[in-house]
């Protein structure tokens, strides 16, 4: 049976060169931390972090290292959003009925004033999930969210999918983040946005509708190729019955639209439901290396071998698709701290965006991010389909690596110089400061002739228009530097 | 691989004959270099209506009971059809598409697909725009005729997706293909301090690097495009003035943005352009008419402009979509993924009409059309008597070409 297929494989070079060894893959590496191996860690497990936390891991024994991400403190002191709207208070107020009863300007109006504040709502709820991420003690958490996001993918605003629904999923995804896959899917179909996203809510015995349990094997659960047309369409026999209620924005069961009768389904014959659907999959091999393909593409690297997916398969259905302890396991391992797996990711726009912002140790987005992010090709709340992201280099085009310049040049500041503490810090001589910026914000991945050219930089040689490094131009000459720093290639990568 | 088709051309008496065809298109499609006067070579545009359009809903087989029978609720009543004739009529939405036709400027093909159809947006996407049913394949059709059309080197813009993603269909083993979603915003800000821009070449020339990574060179490669591209880019389209008046639609904008790339002497051969969603499972009929009266007006407008500048008949525009739509409407006043759809081949060199076999909706599999044209027949078409290449070494097989273009 095929694998997962990443999408876009340009130029076949996915996957790192060199061997993986195959036998200790999965073996705890003893260690110690570096400050290039605690920063991949950092990188990957979250969104990177200043100097000083780096140098705060790299002192970490392994275990001790992962466990705190693993097993990471409360979050509950992090504000809540502010804005969480649900157009059913206003929707209610006149009824179903009265609202059709309406003069058409008036409804027309009511329906701009939803849009409006709709719209408002998810801009606000982008802004506060990146802050969130950027503020967070529990970084993994809200990468697994991310990963979720882009997993078990549902838009907003569209198909009556109202930002309460987006943020209640977007909740599930936070609580399940190191929780129990299995769990996970059965609780996704039933949330109220998928519901809605792929039309499993219209989906009743006397019309079945294909849509969500076909990418529910698809791209969910199976991967294309391992399961029959057939199977589809006795999955969404199942799967009927599931209805959204408008009033209390809730999903619940109407076993009047449920088809009760006897289906055949991946080899097995009886009068399953969705919930059965969901535990017969489960149980397929495949849907173990489905799963740990996917977190080995998310958090190691694109197109790992066949071997080290069934291992980490192995792992999975050992822990019974509990997160927690796989996700230890692979943060521990060899191959996650080999060089095969260093950089060998490309960052995705969020994390991009995230990372620099945690980098320089800064402690609030403003909302310029969120065209930026768009223009990036990444928009929360807003996967371009139900396959989510397709990632890798699908992230790099000259219109994205554009918009990642520009966003980094436009960061780079005196005003963020001002914010970022060790950046203020930067010796005032050029070839100290080059030093230490890319070993900030680089961890040394720098060429040599690029390094020469930020010391010429900061130094003011090899152009007329600058002058030597002074107090006077520090901020702006630091703020600069730091931009050429990003701008390297190896801080594309995570 | 070019040079062993040339060989077996002339080793075989039939395929010379085969080849004839695309020798005689391939004088026409000479491009001229970028900058030079009277650049006059053919340029394809490839427009995907992406997510899945409803063939039966948009080339609407008015004349057949079964049609009726199926759809209860989504129907186009015959009365509303924009017929074409007693059979066959454009989706009530599409006028101005249909004044084109009325032209001589649409050919419309029908059943359109390929063996064991996959009902997966994604594989069947993938099958459209690699060419290649049978396996997994990394680099679409036009990139693979990208790198083999003996393009000169130093032209950035050989292919352009309209888009911020690479689309399937341009990823080529030796092309890069910029992708430009907003023109305005096509630029690096560094590049307007000198230091900046010294350094950021730098940064996508020096390989020595204390790290090696399966995306490194990918990434210098598209720092390296997107810096020299973003630079020549204004200069090279900033004369053209758009002649028509498009509408205010995503479509509209990216067939404006494609109009102003082909008439701009970039020797750009290929533009990528998508449109949608069409994945119509619930209430098609608003959306699909709406997407579909986007379509064509913007079509439209896109014709006027290419006409007001004399390059109506140097552009040929192709549509696909990654499939049609089941025959039976579901329960949701929609329809879920099917097989083959008719597709339109567009622009001042077709030879307007109606080609292949009507779809039987008497004769399904498991409810869906049976493809009666073979994609890679439309493709074989377009690459040898339009862009003037041979077709076998790209489709990896020798298909029988359509007589639509003049």
């Amino acid at each position: 049976m095929a694998l997962p297929q990443t999408r876009v494989d340009v130029g076949g070079m996915n996957r790192p060169q060199g061997r993986l060894v195959a036998t200790t893959a999965l073996a705890a590496f003893p260690g110690p931390l570096t400050q290039r191996s605690a920063a991949h860690l950092l990188r990957r497990a979250g969104f990177g972090g200043t100097p000083e936390e780096v140098r705060r891991f790299a002192a970490m024994p392994v275990r001790d290292a992962v466990d705190s991400l693993v097993h990471f403190p409360s979050t509950a002191a992090l504000p809540a959003p502010s804005d969480v709207y649900s157009p059913v208070a206003l929707l209610s107020q006149y009824g179903l009925r009265g609202l059709r009863a309406l003069p058409p300007d008036q409804r027309k109006a009511i329906n701009r004033e939803i849009r409006r504040n709709e719209y408002q709502s998810i801009l606000s709820l982008q802004l506060w999930w990146l802050d969130r991420m950027l503020a967070t003690p529990a970084p993994l958490q809200e990468k697994m969210a991310l990963y979720f996001h882009g997993h078990f993918t549902s838009n907003t605003i569209q198909k009556g999918i109202s930002p309460s629904m987006t943020f209640n999923q977007n909740q599930l995804f936070r609580d399940s983040a190191l929780g129990n896959l299995r769990e996970l899917t059965r609780s996704v179909s039933k949330d109220p946005a998928m519901l809605l996203y792929l039309d499993n809510e219209v989906n009743v015995e006397s019309h079945p509708n294909e849509n969500y349990a076909r990418e529910l094997m698809e791209l969910f659960t199976l991967g294309v190729d391992n399961y029959s047309e057939d199977d589809v369409r006795n999955a969404a026999r199942a799967w009927t019955g599931w209805r959204y209620d408008r009033i209390n924005e809730t999903a619940t069961y109407e076993p009047r639209f449920h088809d009760d009768g006897v289906k055949s389904f991946l080899g097995r014959t009886g009068n399953f439901n969705g919930d059965d659907v969901v535990n017969i999959i489960f149980e397929q091999p495949q849907c173990a290396r489905f799963f740990a393909a996917s977190l080995l593409n998310a958090f190691v690297y694109n197109d790992p071998e066949p071997a080290l997916v069934d291992d980490v398969a192995h792992l999975l259905s050992r822990h019974h698709f509990e997160l927690a302890p796989v996700m230890s396991a692979i943060l521990r391992s060899n191959v996650f701290y080999s060089d095969r797996a260093y950089r060998a990711l490309v960052k995705e726009p969020v994390d991009f965006v995230v990372g620099t912002y945690r980098t320089l140790g800064l402690s609030q987005m403003g909302a310029s991010v969120l065209p930026e992010l768009r223009a990036m090709g990444q928009v929360l709340f807003y996967p371009p389909n139900v396959a989510g992201w397709a990632g890798g280099a699908n992230w790099i085009n000259s219109d994205t690596m554009i918009a990642r310049q520009n966003f980094l040049k436009r960061t780079m500041n005196s005003q963020t110089l001002a914010q970022s503490s060790w950046l203020r810090g930067i010796p005032m001589q050029p070839r100290v400061a080059a030093r230490a910026l890319v070993a900030a914000i680089l961890q040394g991945d720098a060429a040599p002739a690029s390094l020469g050219e930020l010391d010429g930089y900061l130094g003011g040689v090899g152009s007329s228009a600058l002058a030597a490094l002074t107090p006077e131009n520090y901020d702006q000459r630091i703020s600069g530097a730091a931009y050429l720093a990003m701008a390297m290639p190896a801080y594309q990568l995570a | 691989m070019r040079r062993l088709n040339f060989l077996l051309g002339t080793v075989s008496g039939l395929a010379v004959v085969a080849n004839g065809d695309h020798l005689f298109a391939q004088a026409l499609a000479q491009s001229p270099l970028p900058g030079l006067p009277g650049a006059a070579g053919r340029c394809l545009v490839i427009v995907n209506l992406n997510g899945g359009n409803d063939g039966l809903n948009c080339v609407v087989p008015h004349g057949n009971p079964q049609y009726y029978q199926m759809r209860p609720s989504l129907a186009i009543p015959a009365s509303d059809v924009l017929a074409i004739d007693a059979q066959l009529g454009f989706n009530s939405k599409m006028q101005s598409f249909k004044a084109m036709y009325d032209k001589g400027m649409v050919a419309v093909v029908q059943g359109v697909g390929y063996p064991n159809a996959d009902h997966s947006h994604f594989r069947s996407s993938e099958i459209w725009q690699t060419g290649v049913p049978e396996r997994y394949e990394h680099t679409g059709w036009l990139g693979r005729y990208l790198d083999d059309a003996d393009l000169p080197e130093r032209n950035l813009f050989k292919g352009v997706a309209v888009s911020q993603l690479l689309p399937e269909v341009l990823v080529a083993n030796r092309t890069d293909i910029p992708t430009i979603s907003n023109l305005a915003q096509y630029g690096l800000v560094a590049d307007r301090d000198p230091m900046a821009r010294r350094a950021f070449s730098q940064n996508s020339h020096d390989r020595s690097l204390p790290f090696s990574s399966p995306y490194l060179s990918h990434v210098m490669k598209i720092e390296d495009h997107a810096q020299r591209s973003s630079e020549e880019l204004p200069r090279l389209i900033s004369g053209y003035k758009t002649q028509a008046a498009y509408p205010a639609t995503p479509i509209g904008r990216s067939l404006a943005l494609a109009a102003q790339i082909v008439g701009s002497d970039l020797g750009t051969k290929i533009v990528y352009v998508s449109h949608g969603s069409f994945d119509t499972h619930v209430s098609q009929t608003a959306t699909q008419n709406n997407l579909l009266a986007q379509f064509s007006d913007a079509m439209s407008a896109f014709y006027s402009d290419l006409a007001a500048h004399g390059n109506d008949r140097r552009v040929l525009t192709m549509t696909f979509s990654e499939f049609g739509r089941r025959v039976a409407e579901n329960g949701s006043r929609g329809t879920d993924h099917g097989e083959a759809s008719p597709l339109f081949l567009i622009g001042g060199g077709v030879k307007g009409g109606v080609y292949g076999t009507a779809p039987d909706l008497g004769n399904t599999n498991m409810g869906n059309v049976r493809y009666t044209t073979d994609f890679r027949s439309v493709y074989a078409t377009v690459l040898e008597r339009w862009l003037g290449r041979p077709s076998t070494a790209i489709l990896g097989g020798s298909f029988t070409k359509i007589p639509v273009l003049s």
